[in-house]
This record gives structure tokens, C-alpha cells and sequence, in this order.
């Protein structure tokens, strides 16, 4: 099997997962959480199993265009849910976090973005600020989940419309707890990955286009993460934020690295070359 | 169902259904009376195995009857002798035989057949009065197996189907609703604004699940006094109480006062002094004590008594739903049983086979099959 086989592979049993934890949602099956939390590993067996053979064909971490860039990050998303769902009890977290897998998936392996960029050898520091900080897009992607989930049971508390997934949520105030606690750590993890990036010798002119998107992204989830030590911010407003940014990283990611002189997953070759 | 014949089995007795509470009371057993009720039911009725069953809501009886039909006729003369009593048992008494009873009993440790649907303390009473009659040697072959059958089918129930979900009591409705905002309850504070006794019972609950501390504030400071000692809480007098609201999670409020005691206005400056810390008001007086719009502001979740009410009316409801459900999950363990105890009596009848003849057998001295 080629790599991208693989991907296709997780990428459908993400969806059968979706699929599922959206079923038990609404049935309140609340036993079934265990055969979706096996979908998912098998799901990211398969995820873990193309990223290692793509990396052993390219050579590199496997962050070189788009196409590897959104696997990278949906592989990270799933990573962050699996150490984290377990040891904070959201294993029901699974049941969202599978749909934007899918998503993520989805359109990196529909697009025409797979297109072979052959780089010279980055080094560990480049490795290490690319791996670092599309990590931490992923991550970020858990806390906007958990996000979601705290806005949905707070939703159902305000209108008195106790619906089954108010019962198969865990209670706000865990998810709250685990919403600050992901953020502050994908907020870490990217604020390394971004000053590695700036340890990193270039040519010439810097790439003020990434690094000012880079730079607002850093601002959004720091004000996120520190304005309630300043303002009296209810947590609804502070998960409206961390779902609405990812939205914003999520739709100006491509876009961006387009535009950007450095970190564009630009299509050197002839379009013949995209691996299919 | 049909019955098998060779099903010796057979249930009865009086439930809530078939008896008033007067007649109940009179039959019930207490937990200590049961060893020597048991051993007296055994003898005067002549049951080779018997488990009796004493809730408040019902008296019953499963044993191992040879005569189902005579032991449906004695029941109620032993009930008034081990009571000293002429009550009318016979009238209100109900028998089930074979397939039927083992069905009841599934049923009832499943919770179906309680007067609240789905609640579970039943099972609890069935397996104590398991084991009394077990400890007593008043069980066999017949009554292990089906006890021990209807603890694994009551557990499939439970587990696989809503039949226990959902609080169906005002109070622990808001206990629910509170774990589901807070999750642990523990370092919560709770005040009690008022002196209603549905209040008093719910901060009962609410304490029950681990709250910290209770703070009771009322009109009349002694009347705060005497609550606040009976929930192991602290009294504030009235003017103070917005002042020590600063500072609680949960508020419970059942005044009468004929106007709201706690405004809109009010609670946004509450709120920006607490930094929006989630606040949890249950409004248990009517007319409210809390304006409504209260609950249109972040982090503040109103519940009044009748959304409470409404909410344990649909939970129960769902359970009701539920009932269907289940009985299709009890099929399979019924059938299990039945087959078992059809095995049983072929067993039983090919050694009673075996046994007459090697009774006939022409060879005097031979020594009898292993």
C-alpha cells in the first residue's frame, strides 16, 4: 500500500467514527464511547503509519507542502484528544474531534495540494519551529472542540432544553477546566515553535506577510488566555474566541502561506508531477 | 409466556397494585424477622426453596412449589399466623408461575415494576433478601440460579437503556443540573435564602453530594438560626445576605415575598464583583423571588420551580419510554433460565430413569452407577 492508502484508510474510519459518536450522542449510548475511542486509534494507527512513510520518502518531517501540512496537523489534533481525553475523562471530546479529522483529511486528500516541493535539507531547528508549530495548530483545534462542547452545554442550560447530549457532555465546569488547560499549553507550544522561527538564518528579506499573521494568531490566543486575569470576561466569551480563532486559522492557513515568500507550499514542479 | 409444566417455580404475594399500604404494613417483614419467617413459610407450607421479599411496596414471596395452586390458597393463612392477624390477605394476593415469575423477578431488580420506574434501590432489596434466605438455607438449585440470573439481567438494563437516567424529584433534579455546571460539588458554597422546606430538602441534597458549607439567610435571624443548625450551616442576617452572596455558587431561594427579591440590576454588579464566576439560582418560591431576566446574563443559569418540575416530569417519562426496551433485553435472559431449568428436570428425569432401572435390574449385590 502507498502511503496515501493509509491516509485514506484513517481518513474513512475518522468518518465511521464521526458517523458513530454522533449516534451514541443522540441515543445516549454512553457505553458505546469505548468502540468509538477504538475507531479513533485504529484511525490514527493508520494516520501514524502514512506520516512515518511519507517521511521516509521526502526524507523530512512531513510538513513540506499542504497537502502533508493539513495530515500533520489533523494527526496532532488526534494525538492532543488521545493523551488528553483520558486523563481529563473527555473521552467524549472523541466525538468531535473525529469529524474535524475527517475534515482536515478530507480536504487535503481532495485538493490538488499534494504537489512533491523538493527542499533542501531544513535541519533540525527548521524541522523542529515547522513540527512545533503546526502541532500547535492542531492542539489549538482540541481546545476550539472543547470549546465548542462548553458553548453547547452552556446553550442547553440557558434555554432549559436538556437534550441527550446534555447528559453525554461532561459537566461545564470540567470542560472548562480542560479548555484553559489546552490552550495555555498549544499557546506555549506555539510561542516556542514561533521563536525557534526566528533563530532560523535567511537570505535576505524577512517574511513579513507569515510572520504578521503569525503574530496576530500569538496575540489572539494570548489576550484569550490572559484577559480574564484583567477584565470580568464570562467563560462563554472566552469559548466564543477559542472557536471562533480556529475558524480564523483554519480559513486564512492556506491563503497566507500563498502569499508568504518563505513558507509558501509553492507547486515548482509541473502540475503533471502532483502524486494522485 | 407459556408456562412450561416442569417449571417448578412460583411467585407471589401482595404489591402496590394489588394491596393498599394498611394491608402491606400489616404483611411486611422486618430484615430481622425474615430467618425465622423464612424457616416457618418452608415448614407450614411445605416449599423446598423460598425467598421472601419485605419492601414497603411489596411482600413477596418465590419459592419451589410442587402444588402452586395450594400454596396460592395458604399464603395468606400464613401471613396471619406469623402476623396474628385476620386481615384479608387472599383477596389482594397475586401468584405467578414459571416463565411469568421468573419474568417478574428480572423485571422488578431491573426496576420496571417499581412505583418510581427505574429506581434502584430495588435491587438492593432483592439481593438482601437473597442473601438473608441464602444464609438461612432456605435456597436451592432452582432459587441461586434465578436470583443470581436476575442480578446480571437488572445490570444489562441498566446499562444498556435510559431506564435509571434522569432525576425525577425537584431536589435532585437541581442536584443534578448543579454537578452539571460545577461538576464536583465539593468547595461549592451554597445559600439558602428563605426557610421553605422544599429549599431545606434540596440543600439537604446538595450537601449530601459533597457542597462545602451553607450559608442561610431569613427574614426572622432565630427562624436562619435553627435551619442553619439543622443543615450544619452558618446564619446571616437578611440585610447582609447580598453582601455573602459574593462569594457562594449555588442559591436556593423560597421566600414570600410578595416582590423579587434579587433584580437584574443587582446581579450584574454581583456578577462583575464575583468575576463572572458561574452562579447557580434555583427559585423555589411563587410568586419568584428572582427576576426571570436574571437568566440572560453570562454565566447565570435560573431555574425556576417549574422548570424543575417539567424536567422530572420528562425524565420520567423517558424511563416510561424505556420499559419496552427493556423487556426485549430481559427476553434472552428469561429464555436462558427456562432452558437451564428444562435441562435441569430432563436430567433429573433420566437419573430418576436410570435409578428405577437399576432398581429392576435381575443382578442383586451389583453396586449402583457412579
Amino acid at each position: 500500500m502507498d502511503d496515501r492508502t493509509w491516509l485514506v484508510l484513517a481518513t474513512f474510519l475518522y468518518l465511521i467514527s464521526a458517523a458513530w459518536g454522533a449516534y451514541t450522542l443522540g441515543a445516549r449510548r454512553v457505553s458505546a464511547t469505548r468502540w468509538n475511542l477504538a475507531l479513533i486509534l485504529g484511525a490514527f494507527s493508520c494516520h501514524s503509519v502514512f506520516l512515518y512513510l511519507r517521511g521516509e520518502e521526502i526524507r523530512h518531517c512531513p510538513v513540506t507542502n499542504l497537502f502533508e501540512v493539513l495530515a500533520f496537523l489533523s494527526w496532532s489534533l488526534v494525538l492532543t484528544y488521545l493523551v488528553i481525553g483520558p486523563v481529563y475523562r473527555l473521552s467524549i471530546l472523541g466525538t468531535f474531534t473525529s469529524p474535524l479529522a475527517f475534515l482536515l483529511n478530507f480536504f487535503a486528500l481532495t485538493a490538488p495540494v499534494d504537489i512533491p516541493n523538493q527542499l533542501p535539507v531544513m535541519g533540525p531547528l527548521v524541522e523542529l519551529h515547522i513540527a512545533l508549530s503546526v502541532m500547535s495548530i492542531g492542539i489549538l483545534g482540541l481546545a476550539a472542540l472543547t470549546g465548542l462542547a462548553y458553548l453547547i452545554q452552556e446553550r442547553q442550560l440557558k434555554r432549559r432544553d436538556l437534550t441527550s447530549w446534555f447528559y453525554s457532555l461532561p459537566p461545564m465546569g470540567e470542560l472548562e477546566a480542560a479548555h484553559r488547560r489546552v490552550l495555555t499549553f498549544a499557546f506555549g507550544l506555539f510561542s516556542i515553535g514561533l521563536l525557534i522561527g526566528f533563530f532560523i538564518p535567511h537570505d535576505s528579506v524577512s517574511d513579513w506577510v507569515k510572520i504578521t499573521w503569525s503574530g496576530m494568531v500569538w496575540a489572539l490566543y494570548g489576550a484569550i488566555l490572559l484577559a480574564p486575569r484583567w477584565l470580568p470576561l464570562s467563560h462563554k466569551k472566552i469559548a466564543w474566541c477559542s472557536v471562533g480563532g480556529y475558524v480564523f486559522v483554519l480559513l486564512t492557513f492556506w491563503g497566507v502561506n500563498s502569499f508568504s515568500s518563505m513558507h509558501q507550499f509553492t507547486a515548482q514542479p509541473p502540475a503533471s508531477e502532483q502524486r494522485t | 409466556m407459556n408456562a412450561p409444566a416442569s417449571l417448578p417455580l412460583v411467585c407471589g404475594g401482595l404489591d402496590f397494585h394489588s394491596a393498599p399500604v394498611e394491608l402491606r404494613e400489616r404483611a411486611a417483614f422486618l430484615p430481622h424477622e425474615l430467618p425465622a419467617a423464612l424457616h416457618q413459610m418452608r415448614d407450614e407450607l411445605a416449599l423446598p426453596e423460598t425467598v421472601l421479599l419485605s419492601t414497603c411496596n411489596r411482600v413477596e414471596y418465590f419459592a419451589v412449589a410442587p402444588e402452586a395452586e395450594r400454596l396460592h390458597q395458604r399464603w395468606p393463612g400464613f401471613l396471619q399466623n406469623y402476623h396474628q392477624t385476620n386481615q384479608d390477605f387472599a383477596a389482594h394476593s397475586f401468584q405467578l408461575k414459571g416463565p411469568d415469575c421468573v419474568q417478574h423477578l428480572f423485571s422488578l431488580a431491573s426496576g420496571l415494576k417499581s412505583m418510581v420506574v427505574g429506581e434502584t434501590e430495588i435491587f438492593s432489596q432483592i439481593k438482601q433478601a437473597y442473601e438473608i434466605a441464602q444464609s438461612s438455607q432456605t435456597t436451592g438449585k432452582w432459587t441461586n440460579r434465578l436470583f443470581q440470573s436476575s442480578f446480571a439481567a437488572a445490570k444489562e438494563v441498566r446499562t444498556h437503556t435510559g431506564i435509571t437516567r434522569g432525576r425525577i424529584s425537584v431536589g435532585s433534579v437541581a442536584v443534578e443540573l448543579a454537578e452539571k455546571i460545577f461538576g464536583s460539588l465539593a468547595q461549592r458554597h451554597i445559600m439558602v435564602i428563605g426557610a421553605g422546606e422544599t429549599s431545606e430538602r434540596t440543600a439537604r441534597s446538595l450537601r449530601s453530594r459533597g457542597a462545602d458549607s451553607i450559608i442561610v439567610a431569613n427574614r426572622t435571624f432565630d427562624r436562619a438560626q435553627t435551619l442553619a443548625r439543622e443543615l450544619d450551616g452558618r446564619a446571616v442576617h437578611w440585610d447582609d445576605w447580598i453582601a455573602e452572596a459574593k462569594h457562594v455558587d449555588i442559591m436556593l431561594s423560597s421566600t414570600r415575598a410578595p416582590h423579587y427579591v434579587l433584580s437584574r440590576d443587582r446581579l450584574e454588579d454581583l456578577m462583575q464583583v464575583r468575576n463572572y464566576r458561574p452562579l447557580f439560582l434555583i427559585d423555589l418560591a411563587v410568586p419568584r423571588d428572582f427576576e426571570p431576566s436574571i437568566n440572560l446574563i453570562d454565566d447565570v443559569y435560573l431555574y425556576d420551580i417549574d422548570d424543575l418540575q417539567s424536567i422530572a416530569n420528562r425524565h420520567l417519562h423517558n424511563r416510561e419510554a424505556e420499559i419496552s426496551r427493556s423487556l426485549e433485553l430481559l427476553k434472552p435472559h428469561v429464555l436462558k433460565y427456562v432452558s437451564w431449568a428444562e435441562r435441569q428436570r430432563e436430567l433429573n428425569r433420566l437419573a430418576d430413569l436410570a435409578g428405577r432401572t437399576w432398581d429392576a435390574s435381575p443382578s442383586p449385590g451389583t453396586n449402583p452407577p457412579a
